[in-house]
């Protein structure tokens, strides 16, 4: 389908509307996932040595926890470059 | 329903009490029995075999809780639930991370908590509950057990909303999504995890308010010995700390003997708590009577401990 001048105009008005909001919440994003993070690390933490709750509570919440789990081991992976990881969510460089 | 809890150091006497009182309160009232202590002798003291749950008499029904077959049980149901989330994982031997949960620290205290709380909850039939404790520490660790877990749940609630409320504006900014990208759950109610959250809170909530209330009564039993007076002023410490109605002292096994010891336990004891206390002591002649009863113990113990 051919696009007219005008449609063509108004999708790259979107696209770039698209790409500043994303860019505007990016840190957020960053943030939200370092916050699941957190809350997996809490919940988990005696299986790394960490203080943590009672283990039922993390037994009850664990079948909800599949995204936290993921962000974790993505974290955990990458835990020997998290500057580069911070610096790449904040813009520097 | 009134629930009592028989609490103090091992071997001072408390199974045997909480039998005698239990047996007496059936003498007038419906009551059910119920021995947590990993180490049963409820069947031994009433002489039947228990195995799980006996009826011994019209009003007074045995039960000895099986805490590993509780913990056990209790796992399966979770293990299903996240075989069933998991699924895809399998392939990776997950199961044998599961198995591992069985040694980990405090689900024999929930087992018991659990138990505990299905009691309450399930046994309307009964106008008592009497709760025979395994020794102090772990007793201690079960009570403790709720309201530690509403400290828990609140600190993660809070992050948990946080994220919630993250979600919320990166939705609002992004605005409308278009196929293929992740939709965040930025409801409270989309949140599986802050529901389970909130669920789980209400129950301890509710299960606290029970342990803390007026129909719950821990009864602490005691002898004339200075080990036994260490532990019972740690347990009455304990039981201020975690708000639980601590309404009874029962001095046991006292005999002419146990004189001056028995001035000193009770007045160690009466420094830190006003707590009304009863003396019980071997009948001298429980060897050559065979119709008297095993303790000297006051009928009116009902009264004692729910008169306030």
């Amino acid at each position: 389908m051919k696009l007219s001048v005008f449609d063509l105009l108004r999708n790259i008005c979107k696209d770039i509307d698209k790409t500043h909001r994303s860019n505007v919440c990016a840190l957020t994003v960053t943030e939200v996932e370092e916050l699941q993070n957190i809350f997996a690390l809490l919940l988990l933490g005696s299986f790394v040595g960490l203080p943590s709750p009672p283990s039922f509570l993390a037994v009850e919440l664990l079948p909800y926890m599949q995204k936290e789990l993921e962000i974790l081991s993505k974290r955990a992976q990458n835990a020997n470059d998290m500057f580069a990881e911070m610096f790449g969510a904040l813009g520097v460089g | 329903m009134k629930i009592l809890f028989f609490t103090g150091k091992g071997g001072v006497g408390k199974s045997t009490l909480a039998a005698a009182y239990a047996w007496q309160l059936s003498q007038k009232y419906r009551v059910l029995i119920v021995s947590l202590d990993p180490a049963h002798n409820l069947g031994d003291i009433f002489g039947v075999e228990v195995r799980g749950e006996r009826r011994f008499s019209q009003t007074l029904l045995l039960k000895e809780v099986d805490l590993k077959k509780l913990s056990k049980a209790y796992l399966k149901r979770e293990i299903r639930v996240l075989s069933d989330t998991y699924k895809y994982l399998q392939i990776l031997n997950l199961d044998t991370y599961f198995t591992v949960l069985k040694y980990s620290p405090g689900i024999e205290e929930y087992a018991m908590l659990t138990s505990i709380e299905e009691s309450i909850k399930t046994e309307n039939s009964f106008d008592y509950i009497v709760f025979d404790t395994p020794p102090t520490g772990l007793t201690l660790r079960f009570l403790a057990l709720p309201q530690i877990t509403v400290t828990w749940l609140d600190r993660l609630t809070q992050i948990r909303k946080k994220i919630i409320e993250k979600c919320y504006t990166i939705q609002n900014i992004k605005g409308p999504q278009s196929a293929g990208e992740t939709i965040l759950s930025y409801d409270e109610k989309d949140d599986g995890i802050l529901q389970k959250l909130y669920s789980l809170k209400s129950n301890y909530q509710s299960l606290n308010r029970i342990l803390q209330g007026n129909d719950c009564s821990i009864v602490l039993v005691f002898n004339p010995d200075l080990l036994s007076l260490k532990e019972s002023l740690r347990l009455i410490k304990g039981l201020k700390e975690l708000k639980l109605p601590l309404r009874l002292l029962l001095h046991n096994k006292i005999s002419p003997e146990s004189g001056e010891t028995m001035a000193r336990v009770e007045k160690e004891i009466s420094n830190v708590t006003s707590v009304p206390l009863e003396r019980v002591s071997f009948l001298s002649d429980f060897q050559t009577n065979k119709d008297s009863v095993l303790y000297h113990i006051k009928e009116d113990l009902t009264n004692i401990i729910h008169q306030g």
